[in-house]
């Protein structure tokens, strides 16, 4: 017997003992399914009310956060929580070797995963003390999910007044404090959600696999160059998820760019 | 049913049941509705089946508050996040509309990936319901991108800069990002098309084809019945007859199923 005729027999089978020994849907099923929407419901009325007022120290967030302004100068990128944990995969990857694998590649080998499992999965056993593979391998999804998810909900986000207060360390380090372009660039820097993805000596958060931007002045890119890309990355290095800053004005961007062009990586 | 029915209840009852046999007749609707609350279902189906009706509850939410928010919410950037502040603030019971949406959106997501956990744990998945488990993988893709348009809408610096960082990922794919990416902005930069555009995909495009998946979902969950639990002693298509109830001291607590079966079904 061919395996797909062992399938078919078995679902025949399946048909005839829910013909003989099945329940009718309502009203056994359906009381079930009845005191579980219920229950949903109350729950996201409660959710509601938590959050509403504000209950267990504001457990649930803010009523409204800021207006969202285009020209900020500060803010975190944070996903809504069922994204964290490809957030929390972008810190872990570097720019441009993977990050594409973390932002494109997994996120579709997870869903090639999910759409070939019943024709990989092909046996009819259904039992889980004889489908040891399938066990073991929800189990290392749901840990791994989990993690990536608490690590991304906890992940620190670089403070705009703490790197502030770095500022002076840096200018003696890269050898900059004469340049009050550079200076002032570097405030800017400090205030600007650069280090939300940008590290720079040892301070800020590495996100999106954004380079470290201690020593960028050593790459002899130019004013100019920092100055586009400033404007729009993904014009000047094709497909950076860095966001665009032209909202900033010329002059600031200016500064910024002097301040990158004398980070020569410090001693 | 032995006990004689007078002629006045007769009447009665056939006036009750003259507009659903109207209905019937034209549109054999009834039987429908009768086929799907009277179908037959593996005897041992148990709370883990609810996870399916939970999610489509969740679902259902949604639509509700979202129909009331899309009443009160202004889709343009200079008055989206005062409109979002209105609702909560001033509106009556506007927080509670809200509220619900926002956290029911968690909700639902949660429940759809406990649902999947249960098919798979199951084996749910396999012959013949292989094409609903993959109508399933697609409406978790589609629910999560539905998560991802509305978050954008509130239009604070987390939404804001979070939807700039997602948009610019989109970007970064091979062949098709650029395109995609350019797509949900609208133009070149992050405007007031793409709060336009997040708004229309939020509450019409994804909704929609959200819907169109999950009827076909359920048409295959009627059609093809859904799976006994695994680890039971009489599950549908192993071919294992029932055991026969254990005998019952008094002290035993009756076993539901036992008694479910003793009942008549009507
Ligand atoms: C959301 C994350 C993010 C933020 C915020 C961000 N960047 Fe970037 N940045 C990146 C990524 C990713 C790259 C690598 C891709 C590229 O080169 O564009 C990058 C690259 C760079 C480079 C290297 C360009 C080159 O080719 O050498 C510089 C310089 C830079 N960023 C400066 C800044 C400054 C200044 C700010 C703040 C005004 C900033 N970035 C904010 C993600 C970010
Ligand atoms: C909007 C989201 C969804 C809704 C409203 C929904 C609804 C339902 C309902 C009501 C059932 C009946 C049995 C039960 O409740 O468990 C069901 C069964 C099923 N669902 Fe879903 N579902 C959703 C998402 C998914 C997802 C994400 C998957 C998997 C990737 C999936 C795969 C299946 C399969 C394979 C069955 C048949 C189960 C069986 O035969 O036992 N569904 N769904």
């Amino acid at each position: 017997m061919s395996a797909l005729d062992d399938r078919r027999r078995r679902f025949t089978q399946y048909k005839e003992d829910v013909k003989k020994r099945g329940k009718p849907f309502y009203p056994y099923a359906m009381f079930h399914d009845t005191v579980m929407s219920l229950v949903v419901v109350c729950v996201i009325f409660l959710l509601a009310v938590v959050w509403r007022y504000g209950w267990f120290g504001d457990a649930l967030g803010p009523l409204n956060g800021p207006k969202a302004d285009p020209g900020t100068t500060s803010f975190v990128p944070r996903p809504d929580w069922y994204f964290y944990f490809l957030f929390y995969l972008l810190r872990i990857f570097k720019w441009p070797e993977s990050v594409i694998l973390a932002t494109v590649g997994i996120p579709t080998i997870l869903l090639i995963i999910l759409l070939a499992l019943p024709f990989v999965d092909l046996r009819t056993e259904r039992r889980l003390g004889r489908r040891p593979v399938a066990v073991v391998a929800a189990v290392l999804v749901v840990i791994s999910m989990g993690v990536l998810t608490y690590k991304g909900a906890t992940a620190k986000e670089a403070i705009a007044a703490e790197v502030k207060a770095a500022v002076p360390s840096w200018a003696k380090k890269e050898g900059f404090a004469g340049n009050k372009e550079a200076l002032a660039g570097a405030n800017l820097f400090a205030v600007s959600a650069c280090t939300n993805c940008h590290t720079y000596l040892g301070t800020g958060s590495s996100n999106l696999g954004a380079p470290d931007l201690s020593a960028e002045g050593a790459k002899g890119k130019g004013i100019q160059f920092q100055i586009s890309h400033l404007k729009c990355p993904s014009c000047v290095n094709s497909g950076s998820p860095m966001p665009a800053f032209a909202d900033l004005g010329q002059d600031n961007l200016k500064k910024l760019a002097t301040f990158l062009e004398a980070s020569k990586g410090g001693k | 049913m032995a006990r004689k029915k007078s002629d006045r209840r007769r009447q009665l009852e056939r006036a009750a049941m003259y507009p659903l046999d109207w209905l019937e007749e034209r549109s054999g609707l009834v039987g429908g509705v009768r086929y799907f609350l009277f179908r037959k279902v593996p005897g041992d189906t148990n709370w883990f089946h609810t996870l399916g009706s939970a999610t489509l509850t969740a679902f259902l939410v949604q639509l509700v508050t979202g129909v009331i928010l899309a009443m009160y919410y202004k889709p343009d950037p200079k008055s989206a996040h005062a409109s979002i502040d209105h609702i909560t603030h001033e509106v009556t019971l506007g927080w509670l509309v809200r509220g619900m949406h926002k956290w029911g959106a968690s909700v639902f997501i949660i429940l759809m990936f406990m649902h999947m956990g249960r098919v798979f744990l199951f084996g749910a998945y396999k012959y013949p319901r292989e094409l609903n488990w993959i109508i399933g993988v697609l409406l978790l893709a589609t629910g999560l991108f539905e998560g991802l348009t509305g978050y954008l809408l509130p239009f604070d610096q987390t939404a804001y800069w979070a939807t700039v960082v997602a948009i610019n990922i989109n970007g970064t794919a091979p062949f098709v990002g650029p395109f995609l990416a350019s797509l949900l902005r609208g133009g070149a930069e992050i405007g007031p098309d793409t709060l336009a555009r997040f708004y229309s995909l939020h509450m019409l495009l994804i909704p929609g084809a959200l819907l169109g998946l999950i009827t076909l979902h359920l048409y295959l969950v009627i059609r093809l019945g859904v799976t006994s639990p695994p680890w039971s002693s009489e599950a549908a298509g192993s071919g294992r007859p029932p055991e026969p109830p254990p005998a019952q001291a008094g002290l035993v607590r009756p076993r539901p199923r036992a008694a479910v079966k003793g009942r008549p079904t009507e």
